[in-house]
């Protein structure tokens, strides 16, 4: 093993300095509000979220579990097609059309989703109007499941673009040998690509799950308030209040939502060096 | 044989294609319907009038819709510039040198994604009041910067390892220094990789109001600001009419990228 | 490293760029909808632009609701904090609760007394903001009002108190809608509403004086509005309630006068909607209009406020042009108004109504205690 770097630990120091700068003094700040009442260390601001706000962590960790689970179903799926399907223009026409919402910001995903989803808006309209669905059938979406599929919706494409592109620079020649050996395609998928691809997959998840649950308008603007995501409830302390310190405190205890997936990714990662030697 | 079982499962590959389409556009159309929807309301199923008077509302002389979004494709170019600049030096240690704590610095690249960012803009807004940087486009950009940077540094990595170490070695083995050989093979071979990630973080600039509010405003106008008031207002012709003109910017820099998007870098992210 | 350099020129550029290169420049920020924007931008700025020449009015929204308020006071703080010598907002618009706090912290200027439509407005919220004296401080913009809109389609016979509405939504589960108190001004006003007619003694939420144990007296209210939610639709925000109306999904819900009615100039509510206000009564708000302690262009400031608030223009621009009602004491628009416009604004609420109907929201502390019951006992 070489020893570390000091020339290495330069080169990252500016973009470190940035984001120290940027984020870890401001967030210093955020922390001390949430810790201290009158100058002094207190889980006062603790006690009052959990108070008033158990149930919102609870489905905040629900709505975005899923949304993830969700998303990496999808994106497999996808990203499988694009990699192993044999016709062509099925691949071409999917490759122009699944990356759309990637374009879309969350804002503008909220607003076309809360006038597509409602009860009369444009899916249920649409679904009458074929005669797949009958007008006494229709329900608004705009609950929980209005949010997931926002997210679903605005956040599979990139996890498909990362997964697509990580699928397409595997050795072909195992699928080959996989499909001359008789394996269906879906087995193939999941037996030899998946596995090839799983740090990719894990990591595009990290980054969705993490921007997931700092969105505040998509819960804002897709649902009703009760209950809602935790984002909308800092908002709100803060908005109606001027109460910073039990904001900071909901923004940590999002933090610790994020310390889970972190340590997934860690764990993955330092398993993924020892192996590879790098 | 082959025929008669190859049309009803073509069939079915179009059936769902159209699902996946509607499910894609479904959203979209309703948007560009608002946009153009002059009148509509219940029992309508559809706009009962239409029209381009919002259009002209948008691109009034007194409205600031095209200066706006000047603006914010300005800064989303310089957060992108800003961003590779320091990514360039940062991805290739994280790749190619031996850094303590390597994976920890990597999670702290990702932290300000994670952190639901008013009450941290609250605290970046004081100290850039000190500094002189706020109502300036670099204080936005900065504060973008950070944000996209997770982006950047994560696939600029992986675009350097990418890149085949022998080569580098051949190099160095026919004299090169290292800055050399740095700059005329490791930086052209990652570079596609690198170009790529300015996508996300062209985006990721694009998308982002609250840090320009309390960094930009009243100097400082995007047009997300503008989709933001429309939107939460519920003002829909409006709101759609910008998040069209947003979209333009995204799709074209996307069309440019495009050709940089390359399946062994996108494979390595984050490792 | 030519690129690096060029990136690094074109960011100092960028950094020594001048805001704008006009000599005056007038920043207006206001809280509240598009439409507040939009009458700045297109009918008080260009106006008071032809008035002074040389001056340029640059508008910014901050988003609706008191959290646009919040951002206005935010950015305030923030410069008192970093002991900025000239503050970047000229004149703010925004909310009552707001705009006590920034007066009690200092934030603001004292410049009523200085205009000569200072004395045109005589109403108590001028000179108190939900129990802080916000006295000399603020002029109102307008004044608004919360109300039930309903489809007469959907409903024959709108309730007319909170007692008939509870017992219509029990007979139609699911065709009333509100947007909680997380969501916007308008669900936290019907929520206020329900206080004063469930919870005992408005006028004591109303005038003060603070105690905190009454809020103990709102549980059995509260209680009885956990069971209402369930036969109601939470809707997501002002926009919301709005939205699910122009689509036919609720029949009623509670929504801010003005809103209403812009909605269906914008054509996006059915021009037969009405709007009714619910007896005990419902809660309306002010806007202000307040100049920071350190604005740069205060004397600008001053002139813009006088002229926003004299007669003409507020019957001009509040009235005619945005339903809102005026800001000064409608005695001074009599005769600045066609009768049309006049009777148009008063057709569904009368002045019979508003006077008994339109109350005032809580004062501060009751109006979080209020917020903060209904979290407790209503949604967690």
């Amino acid at each position: 093993m070489p020893r570390p770097s000091l020339f290495g630990l330069l080169l990252v120091a500016p973009a470190l300095a940035l984001v120290a700068a940027l984020f870890l003094w401001p967030l210093g700040h955020s922390l001390m509000a949430a810790f201290t009442l009158n100058g002094d260390f207190s889980l006062a601001h603790f006690r009052k979220a959990f108070e008033l706000y158990s149930n919102d962590i609870v489905f905040t960790l629900l709505i975005i579990g899923l949304s993830t689970l969700l998303i990496a179903v999808i994106s497999i799926a996808i990203a499988g097609v694009l990699t192993l399907s044999e016709t062509g223009w099925l691949v071409a026409v999917l490759k122009q059309l699944y990356r759309w919402p990637l374009f879309i910001p969350f804002i503008v995903a909220g607003q076309c989703m809360r006038t597509f989803l409602a009860k009369n808006g444009m899916m249920n309209n649409t679904l009458v109007s074929l005669g797949v669905l009958d007008p006494s059938m229709t329900t608004s979406f705009l609950d929980w499941r209005g949010i997931v599929i926002t997210f679903v919706w605005k956040q599979a494409p990139f996890v498909i673009l990362m997964l697509a592109g990580a699928m397409a620079s595997i050795d072909r020649s195992t699928v080959e040998a996989g499909r001359n050996l008789g394996a269906s395609r879906l087995r193939c998928l999941i037996e030899i690509v998946l596995p090839q691809v799983g740090q990719t997959l894990l990591v595009a998840l990290v980054l969705s799950f993490v921007t997931m649950l700092s969105v505040l308008s998509v819960p804002m603007m897709v649902a009703g308030s009760q209950p809602t995501m935790l984002t909308v409830d800092m908002a709100f302390r803060i908005n109606a209040y001027g109460d910073y310190p039990t904001a900071n405190a909901l923004g940590v205890i999002s933090y610790g939502i994020t310390a889970i997936v972190a340590w997934i990714y860690l764990r993955h990662n330092l398993r993924q060096h020892a192996e590879g030697g790098r | 044989m082959t025929t008669l079982r190859a049309l009803p499962v073509a069939v079915l590959k179009v059936f769902a294609l159209a699902l996946f389409a509607f499910a894609i556009f479904g959203p979209l159309t309703n948007l560009a319907l608002w946009s153009v929807a002059e009148r509509w309301y219940t029992p309508f199923k559809l706009p009962v009038t239409y029209g381009l008077r919002y259009w002209e509302v948008v691109f009034r002389p007194t409205g600031d819709a095209m200066a706006s979004l000047m603006t914010s494709i300005w800064i989303a170019l310089l957060t992108v510039a800003v961003s590779l600049a320091l990514a360039i030096p940062a991805g290739y240690a994280l790749a190619r040198l031996k850094l303590p704590m390597r994976a920890a610095i990597m999670i702290l690249f990702l932290l300000p994604q994670a952190f639901p960012s008013v009450a941290i803009y609250i605290n970046v807004a004081r100290i850039f009041y000190q500094l002189g940087l706020t109502g300036t486009v670099g204080g936005v950009v900065l504060v973008h910067a950070a944000h996209g940077l997770v982006y950047a540094v994560w696939i600029a990595a992986a675009a350097f390892a990418a890149v085949d170490r022998d080569l580098e070695l051949a190099a160095r083995n026919m004299g090169a220094s290292p800055l050399r050989a740095f700059f005329t093979i490791t930086l052209p071979l990652a570079l596609p990789g690198i170009i790529a990630s300015a996508i996300f973080v062209f985006l990721e600039s694009l998308d982002e109001f609250t840090g320009t509010f309390f960094v930009g405003v009243p100097q400082v106008s995007t047009l997300p600001l503008l989709l933001y008031n429309a939107s939460m207002g519920g003002n829909y012709q409006i709101a759609s009419i910008t998040a069209l003109i947003l979209l333009v910017p995204s799709v074209l820099f996307m069309l440019f990228v495009e050709r940089f998007l390359r399946a062994d870098v996108l494979s390595k992210v984050g490792h | 490293m030519s690129t690096k350099l060029k990136i690094a020129l074109a960011l100092a550029a960028s950094l020594t760029l001048p805001a704008t290169a006009l000599a005056q420049t007038l920043n207006v920020a206001t809280a509240g909808d598009q439409n507040m924007v939009d009458y700045i931008k297109d009918f008080l700025g260009p106006m008071f632009e032809k008035a002074n020449p040389g001056v340029k009015v640059v508008a910014v929204g901050t988003g609706p609701g008191d959290s646009g308020s919040q951002k206005i006071y935010e950015k305030l703080s923030a410069q008192k904090a970093a002991n900025a010598d000239k503050w970047d907002f000229d004149v703010i618009v925004a909310h009552q609760k707001m705009s006590g706090q920034m007066v009690s912290e200092g934030l603001l200027a004292k410049y009523r007394e200085k205009i000569a439509t200072g004395a045109l407005v005589t109403s108590p919220t001028a000179s108190n903001a939900l129990g802080t004296n916000v006295d000399g401080f603020v002029m109102p913009m307008f004044q608004s009002q919360t109300a039930i809109a309903y489809n007469p389609d959907m409903v024959k016979a709108p309730p007319a108190t909170y007692a008939d509405l509870r017992e219509w939504v029990k007979a139609n589960p699911k065709k009333f809608g509100y947007n909680g108190i997380k969501g916007g001004m308008s669900g936290v006003a019907f929520t206020a509403g329900w206080v004063y007619a469930f919870g005992g003694d408005a006028e004591k939420l109303i005038k003060g004086p603070y105690e905190a144990a009454t809020k103990a007296s709102w549980e059995a209210a509260l209680a009885e509005l956990k069971a209402f939610n369930q036969n109601a639709v939470i809707t997501p925000g002002n926009a919301g309630t709005l939205d699910m109306l122009n689509r036919g999904e609720i029949a009623m819900g509670p929504v801010w006068v003005d809103m209403f009615y812009t909605w269906m100039n914008d054509g996006k509510l059915p021009p037969t909607m009405k709007l009714k206000l619910l007896s005990p009564g419902m809660p309306g708000q002010p806007m202000y209009y307040a100049v920071p302690a350190k604005a740069a262009q205060a004397e600008l400031a001053a002139k813009f406020i006088a002229m926003a608030t004299s007669p003409q223009v507020q019957a001009d621009g509040i009235v005619k042009k945005f339903n809102w009602y005026p800001g000064i004491d409608a005695k001074h628009l009599e005769g600045k108004l066609d009768d049309a416009t006049w009777k148009k604004l008063f057709s569904d609420l009368t002045p019979d109504d508003l006077s008994k109907n339109a109350k005032p929201f809580p004062i501060a502390p009751y109006f979080n205690d209020i917020l903060e019951s209904y979290e407790k006992k209503v949604v967690n």
